[in-house]
């Protein structure tokens, strides 16, 4: 009799401990690695260590086109940007983002000027948001919670700033389930401002990735304010560093 | 028929297959890529009260200033030529039509019987009456990319000083006019010259000898060679440069810019040539997007530096620059379109200063207008109360494609 009991004893030990072990296993996975899907979520920006292509920003004020801007924009790992402004007014102008540092080059003044992060934020669409897209590097991420957004499932992720160079304090973010992919953004200010919305709104495939080409950005300040950007020309391209030197004043 | 059939379907599904690969396949690297703009720009500027620098028959004038109004219409198409990122070809000109008018022989009363003095008269008021048209090769030069090093040949403007309106350090840099640091009307023409730049990882080197022999006439260019070297250190964005004038002096000179948190810009520079100059400056970012900037600056009473309005015997000068600008004036309905900026340049010594004012407004994706004045303070002994003229004012409209 006693016999039976011990194993029954340990039988139910094993069981227990095998019930603790398995609800330890099934919350971890229930809880999303934040970073992880925010690494993944920025490969439909950034789809290739080096890359060109084109940005077409069309900036919309109470649902009538206002003003149409195009870019080109070269990537070099997470680093390294160098934005050419394409369009009539702006011809002649270029962007390059070296790190946390930004120089703007102005055919009037012949040279790199050095920007501030706040000089940044100018225009509906800022150069942040054309210069900046590698959100891993820029931001930490937290998970806040699961949420069916129209069709989609989507996990909320809440991005804060960590270094000088990011465009914006925080960001919540809206990733799809099943693949990462970007569905909706907020972005905030230092001081706690909500500035801007942001929808993902088409995607395309680009040599067999993934590759996001267009999205909605919403002014959070003037309502009836919003900027569409649209990618084209995606393609990845083997940039000289020379290309991202800030002195060089051999633009293009 | 089915087996037809069969094969048509089949046929059709690879086609569309391969289509459907194509769009797929990114674009690959174009062998010629081709940049071009334009712009024309008509401008008029009405100098107000002007007091003409004309000889001993300025005594004949009727009345003590005139209202001259200068109108130029400028013409600036530019273009560059890049062939598999290797050989580059670029060019800017400036087309320009001046005319003046408000000033004429009929504004001075000429003693009579005396022809000789008449013909002086004529051609001291020339340069401001009539229209005169001219043709300024801004820059034209080709360029060659091999490895680490960058070759260029050709006119071409290169600025090395950081300051907005001052330059010591700008060895090359075209004249910097305080007032007009921007070369609002794209009028700067650059320096014949040979460039030879090396980039490795954070250094960049660079090489120029630069010759007057096709410079214009009064230009007081000398033949240069300058060495910088360029670096970014945490944070720092330094060079250090050398050189010597060919007949005049050697000089040095060290630049610096650096961004602390968000909003503040530093930048500064320091030249040697016979004497130092020193330039110091920041700028400063508002939440709203208002930029200012402060700067000051002192350079030596040298020939180098010297403003025509000062003295030989003047000693050491010392300016200061404040410059307020906002651009897209978002927060006020209907002021979207509009960029405003504002600045004072001052001489700290005889306390004369000038205040200028930009407004921009735009027009779609390719037309302008502004309106720009400067208004000179001072005594007339002064540096910028010597201007000779009480306000200039111009407006003008600017098409760019």
């Amino acid at each position: 009799m006693s016999k039976i009991n011990c194993i029954l004893r340990t039988f139910l030990l094993l069981f227990v401990l095998s019930f603790l072990l398995a609800c330890a296993l099934v919350c971890r996975a229930a809880t999303p690695d934040a970073e992880a899907l925010l690494k993944r979520s920025d490969a439909y920006r950034n789809g290739w260590p080096s890359y060109v292509l084109k940005v077409k920003i069309t900036h919309y004020e109470s649902g009538k086109t206002d003003e149409e801007k195009l870019y080109e924009v070269s990537q070099k790992g997470t680093e390294k940007t160098y934005v050419e402004f394409l369009s009539p007014r702006e011809k002649g102008q270029h962007l390059l983002m070296l790190g946390d540092d930004m120089w703007v080059y102005l055919p009037d003044t012949s040279r790199p000027v050095r920007i501030t992060p706040l000089e940044r934020l100018n225009g509906d669409a800022s150069n942040g948001d054309v210069a900046r897209t590698n959100y891993a590097v820029d931001y930490s991420a937290v998970y806040l919670r699961t949420e069916k957004l129209g069709a989609e499932n989507c996990y909320v992720l809440d991005l804060t700033a960590r270094r000088k160079g990011s465009t914006y304090q925080r960001i919540l973010y809206w990733l799809r389930i099943e693949d990462a992919r970007p569905v909706r953004a907020e972005f905030y200010l230092t001081s706690g401002k909500h500035i801007k919305s942001a929808s993902f709104d088409e995607y395309v495939s680009v040599g067999g990735t993934s590759q996001l080409r267009r999205w909605t950005l919403y002014d959070e300040i003037r309502h009836n304010s919003r900027s569409v950007l649209e990618y084209s020309g995606i393609a990845p391209r083997e940039l000289p560093d020379k290309l991202f030197y800030q002195g060089r004043t051999d633009r293009f | 028929m089915i087996m037809r059939f069969a094969i048509s379907i089949v046929l059709a599904l690879i086609v569309w297959q391969f289509h459907a690969v194509a769009q797929d396949a990114p674009q690959s690297e174009p062998r010629h890529d081709f940049r071009y703009a334009f712009s024309a720009i008509d401008d008029a500027t009405f100098d107000s009260d002007l007091r003409p620098p004309l000889p001993a028959t300025a005594t004949m004038l009727k009345d003590p200033s005139v209202t001259l109004l200068q109108n130029q219409l400028l013409l600036e198409p530019s273009f560059t030529l890049r062939y598999h990122s290797r050989w580059s070809l670029a060019s800017s000109v400036v087309g320009l039509a001046d005319t003046f008018h408000g000033l004429s022989a009929a504004d001075f009363n000429p003693p009579a019987g005396y022809p000789q003095v008449v013909t002086s008269l004529n051609a001291a008021i020339e340069p401001y009456t009539g229209t005169r048209t001219q043709f300024r090769v801004k820059e034209t030069y080709a360029g060659l990319s091999a490895g680490d090093f960058d070759f260029m040949l050709g006119r071409r403007i290169v600025r090395w000083g950081t300051g907005y309106a001052f330059s010591p350090a700008g060895v090359l840099d075209p004249p910097r006019n305080p007032t007009n640091p921007t070369d609002r009307l794209n009028l700067n023409q650059g320096r014949d010259m040979v460039k030879v730049d090396y980039v490795r990882g954070p250094h960049a080197f660079s090489l120029v000898w630069s010759t007057s022999a096709l410079a214009p006439a009064g230009s007081n260019l000398r033949d240069t060679t300058a060495f910088r070297y360029n670096i970014l250190v945490h944070g720092f964005d330094t060079s250090l440069i050398a050189g010597d004038d060919r007949g005049g002096d050697a000089f040095g000179g060290l630049t610096f810019t650096r961004v602390f948190g968000q909003a503040w810009e530093l930048h500064g520079e320091g030249a040697w040539r016979e004497h130092e100059a020193i330039l110091l400056g920041a700028k400063y970012t508002t939440t709203t997007g208002v930029s200012f900037i402060g700067e000051f600056y002192t350079p030596p009473n040298i020939p180098y530096y010297r403003n025509m309005s000062i003295g030989p015997t003047a000693g050491r000068q010392h300016y200061g620059l404040i410059y307020a600008s906002k651009s897209r004036l978002r927060e006020l309905p209907g002021w979207k379109q509009w960029d405003l900026s504002a600045s004072i340049v001052t001489n700290l010594d005889d306390r004369s200063y000038t205040a200028i004012l930009d407004a921009n407004r735009r027009f779609g994706n390719h037309f302008s207008s502004y309106l720009h004045m400067e208004v000179p303070q001072g005594s007339k002994a002064s540096d910028y109360g010597a201007t000779p003229y009480s306000a200039a004012t111009s407006v003008g409209v600017r098409f760019q494609l």
